[in-house]
């Protein structure tokens, strides 16, 4: 997916746990892994909003949109 | 009172009838296949002559093609019992459960040419596998939302 997630980033640069960051935003550890893994469908807005409050960054900080390689398929 | 439980239930129970009843009636098979022959007021098929083996044969493969359709079905309903339904698993079983129905209606296509009857059933079976197909491809999109949904955090 061309939408990067670059929580673990800025959970390094906040020095926040998953246990701890999962607690504050209010969502399972669980599912803060699927976030953290890349393999979340999509995010809520109330979700994006508590992420950004509590590690004090931009919605950009935690998303990056990346081109995907056109020529991957055919290699 | 009446409820989906008790409907489940009971469709679970009929399937494993009919699955040990299709074991009875293979073994019957020949049976069968000669009572038809004599008895069978439909001489307008375009082949002439004893439909014996034609319908014998055609016996045994819609048994083998039905159990095998039948095991899938009760794997479907006990999924459905225990709550696992938008699952890419439950996609599997429908989708077996309608070639099944198709595999069926080819031999029964063919024993048309003995009898028209064939003909009849054979369109049952490929209607059934048919719109089966078509709820598969529901469920496939009903499990992919479902996905989504899982995954949106």
């Amino acid at each position: 997916m061309p939408i990067i997630v670059n929580l673990d980033v800025m959970m390094a640069k906040r020095k926040i746990s998953s246990g701890d960051l999962a607690k504050k935003i209010d969502i399972t550890p669980a599912n803060l892994s699927i976030l953290k893994t890349g393999k979340a469908k999509a995010i809520r807005f109330s979700t994006l909003e508590k992420l950004c409050e509590v590690l004090d960054c931009q919605p950009a900080d935690i998303l990056e949109f990346q081109k995907e390689d056109s020529h991957a398929d055919e290699i | 009172m009446w409820n989906q439980d008790k409907s489940l239930n009971l469709s679970i129970l009929l399937v494993r009838i009919l699955f040990v009843l299709i074991i009875v009636l293979a073994l019957c098979v020949p049976v069968m296949a000669n009572w038809y022959d004599i008895a069978s007021p439909d001489k307008t098929g375009l082949i002439a002559g004893s439909v014996f083996w034609p319908l014998s044969i055609c016996l045994y493969l819609s048994a083998v093609f039905g159990e095998i359709c039948l095991y899938h079905l009760y794997q479907l309903l006990k999924n459905i019992r225990n709550d696992i339904i938008f699952k890419s698993e439950n996609c599997r079983h429908l989708r077996y459960i309608s070639w099944c129905c198709i595999l069926v209606a080819i031999p029964f296509g063919i024993f048309g040419f003995w009898r028209s009857l064939g003909f009849f059933v054979a369109f049952a079976a490929g209607f059934f596998g048919i719109v089966l197909r078509v709820l598969k491809n529901v469920f496939v999109r009903a499990v992919e939302i479902q996905e989504e949904n899982d995954y949106t955090i």
